[in-house]
């Protein structure tokens, strides 16, 4: 029952871990870039957010829809000052650049918000749960693994059934010659951008819902995504989406092990799978 | 088949300039120089050239893997770590004379760093990057949960007590004379060599290096190591100059940050934009230290404009301006004018 539970935890734990990887996949799978600003991203918003809810009185879901379009703001905006200069064969501009961000940000947020942990108050969401034959399965949990699902399977519809995901998709596989067929690479890529990031604004309400949040936190998000896209596969986004859910069971199953050992547990799956299965669980060979 | 022509120009192939004999004349002397400093320092200035010392031949090696082999890392403080805690180890649990444990100490990341590189290499260029971090990461945890390096808690390094001042400030200088010779000759001397002809061919397309006869994957993998290497020597002499040792301070992310701000902003894949980047940073660290998170924020903001207006850095712009290299690697054809009978 004890390893029942932690495998229900660790699905809903997944599901937090999914909101961060599918803008990573969808970024890298459109332009072969890593913003490895993509953590902190999630922290500016969530303090943001924090910070409205405490300014104005406003509730969690309120914040999420402030927040959601700012997010799309501002990945545009990220999008057309920094990236669009680094796109390009070399990966080493598009990380120094996003490198240098992260450290740029993460100490901007600590001089605003200071090293205190914050957390974005749900108006008792937080702690209703629901009881299932002895489990108990918090709420929020459930309500974050639920919209998980919905962004994925949104996304993943997206970029197969419409006009502009087919112009994603082109732009993806070879830029010049989508170019050639009247696709501007530019704009469809701060879309991307635009998505990946407001796919953030999401996961910024939900992190800092069930968790605190600190400006040191986003590198430890960056690599939770990262893994999860890894494990899971490029080339799909249900790929990241599976991929988080292993990550989340394997982190679940780690804490109850050891509590020292949930993250490493994480690591070392994914380091497990990079050795055997380089291409993903469900990735093309 | 075609015959060779008679009569080719007598050429001579030119590789050292008048600065670069300058330059080494003066890595000459300041290695001789650090050497001396038990001789004309105080104690607290060792430990600040020392710090330099560490800075520059991190830096160095990053230079090496990002600017020249094409590997961006984010994680080689995990070799960094690794090496200062098997220094703690062999002197501190098993009694190994420090000064002989820093190089016993440097057999471990050596031996670690060959399956990160062959678990990491399967990732594609940015990929690469993240992967290097995570292992870092792992590096980091595995040493807080181990208790036989004391876990979260570090250890010290007690056994340096048995050494008085100026026999440790000896140590110290002869260690930073060795990481200055070690990180910038050492890189000066490969890149002169005909490895380092590969490895500009290789930075400049590694396909057609491929086609070219050059082992790629051998060479990464090689740099890979002796970064390893490198960043291990650094780490293993900043920890025992350090006295202390926990995971937090061994695997500390910083280290990457201030190698990739000093590289990018001195001038990547070269050994005279890394001079220059460190002393910037460390002037910098000395006069503006004190803002802490404001500090950070310039340092991450010239990160992004240099990678963004000014991928050559500070070197690219001097070099394109004067053609005078302190480390020249360019062999130059001089047609020398009259033939050869």
């Amino acid at each position: 029952m004890q390893w029942f539970d932690a495998l229900v935890q660790g699905v809903l734990l997944g599901g937090m871990y999914a909101q961060y990887a599918l803008g990573m996949a969808l970024m890298f799978g459109v332009m072969k870039i890593v913003n490895v600003s993509h953590g902190d991203l999630v922290i500016l918003l969530s303090l943001i957010g924090i910070s409205l809810a405490s300014k104005l009185g406003l509730g969690p879901f309120a914040v999420m829809a402030a927040l959601v379009p700012l997010a799309v703001g501002l990945g545009w905006l990220l999008q057309k000052a920094v990236l669009n200069r680094v796109v390009g064969e070399d990966p080493l501009p598009s990380l120094i650049a996003t490198f240098g961000l992260s450290l740029a940000l993460q100490n901007l947020m600590l001089q605003i918000w200071s090293a205190n942990s914050r957390s974005l108050p749900g108006g008792g969401l937080e702690s209703r749960s629901l009881a299932f034959g002895g489990i108990h399965i918090g709420l929020l949990p459930v309500i974050v693994l639920v919209f998980a699902v919905a962004l994925t399977w949104g996304l993943d519809l997206l970029l197969r059934r419409t006009r502009f995901g087919r112009a994603l998709r082109a732009a993806a596989s070879d830029v010049e010659a989508a170019a050639m067929t009247g696709i501007n690479p530019r704009a469809v890529y701060a879309s991307a951008t635009a998505i990946a990031v407001g796919i953030l604004g999401f996961a910024a309400v939900f992190q800092s819902l069930r968790s605190t949040v600190a400006p040191s936190d986003g590198g430890a998000q960056l690599i939770y995504a990262f893994e999860a896209v890894i494990i899971g596969g490029m080339g799909s986004v249900w790929g990241a989406f599976i991929g988080s859910m292993v990550l989340g069971v394997t982190q679940a199953i780690g804490f109850r092990i050891d509590p020292g050992f949930g993250v490493l547990a994480g690591h070392l799956v994914f380091l497990l799978v990079l050795a055997t299965r380089p291409q993903g669980l469900f990735g093309r060979a | 088949m075609v015959a060779i022509s008679p009569d080719l120009p007598a050429v001579e192939v030119r590789r050292q300039t008048a600065s670069g004999r300058m330059a080494l004349l003066a890595l000459a002397l300041a290695v001789v120089a650090l050497a001396a400093m038990p001789f004309w320092a105080k104690t607290g200035t060792i430990r600040m050239v020392l710090e330099l010392c560490c800075y520059l031949a991190v830096a160095q090696m990053w230079n090496m893997l990002a600017g020249y082999a094409g590997l961006v890392s984010v994680g080689q403080q995990a070799f960094m770590g690794a090496a200062g805690y098997a220094l703690f180890v062999l002197a501190q649990t098993f009694g190994v004379n420090p000064f002989l444990a820093i190089f016993l100490s440097l057999l471990v990341p050596a031996v670690l760093a060959v399956p990160c590189y062959l678990l990491l290499h399967r990732l594609d260029g940015p990929y690469f990057a993240i992967g290097t971090w995570v292992v870092a990461e792992v590096f980091r945890l595995v040493a807080s949960n181990l208790s036989w390096v004391n876990a979260g808690a570090g250890m010290s390094l007690s056994v340096m007590k048995d050494y008085t001042g100026f026999q440790r400030n000896v140590a110290m200088s002869l260690l930073c004379a060795l990481m200055v010779l070690v990180s910038i000759g050492g890189s000066y001397w490969f890149l002169r060599s005909r490895y380092g002809l590969a490895l500009i061919a290789m930075r400049d397309n590694p396909v057609a290096a491929a086609s070219q006869g050059v082992n790629v994957r051998r060479l990464r993998f090689m740099i890979y190591v002796a970064a390893a290497v490198g960043c291990g020597l650094v780490g293993a002499v900043y920890f025992m100059a350090q006295l202390r040792i926990n995971p937090q301070a061994a695997f500390d992310p910083m280290w990457s940050n201030v190698a990739i701000f000093i590289v990018m902003v001195g001038g990547i894949a070269s050994i005279e934009g890394v001079l220059i980047g460190t002393l910037i940073y460390f002037v910098a660290d000395r006069w503006f230290g004190e803002y802490g998170a404001s500090y950070f924020v310039v340092l991450g903001v010239m990160t992004v404009l240099v990678a963004l207006y000014a991928r050559g850095g500070i070197w690219g712009m001097i070099s394109a301006r004067w053609d005078a290299p302190w480390f020249p690697i360019r062999r130059h054809l001089i047609l020398t004018g009259d033939k050869t009978p």
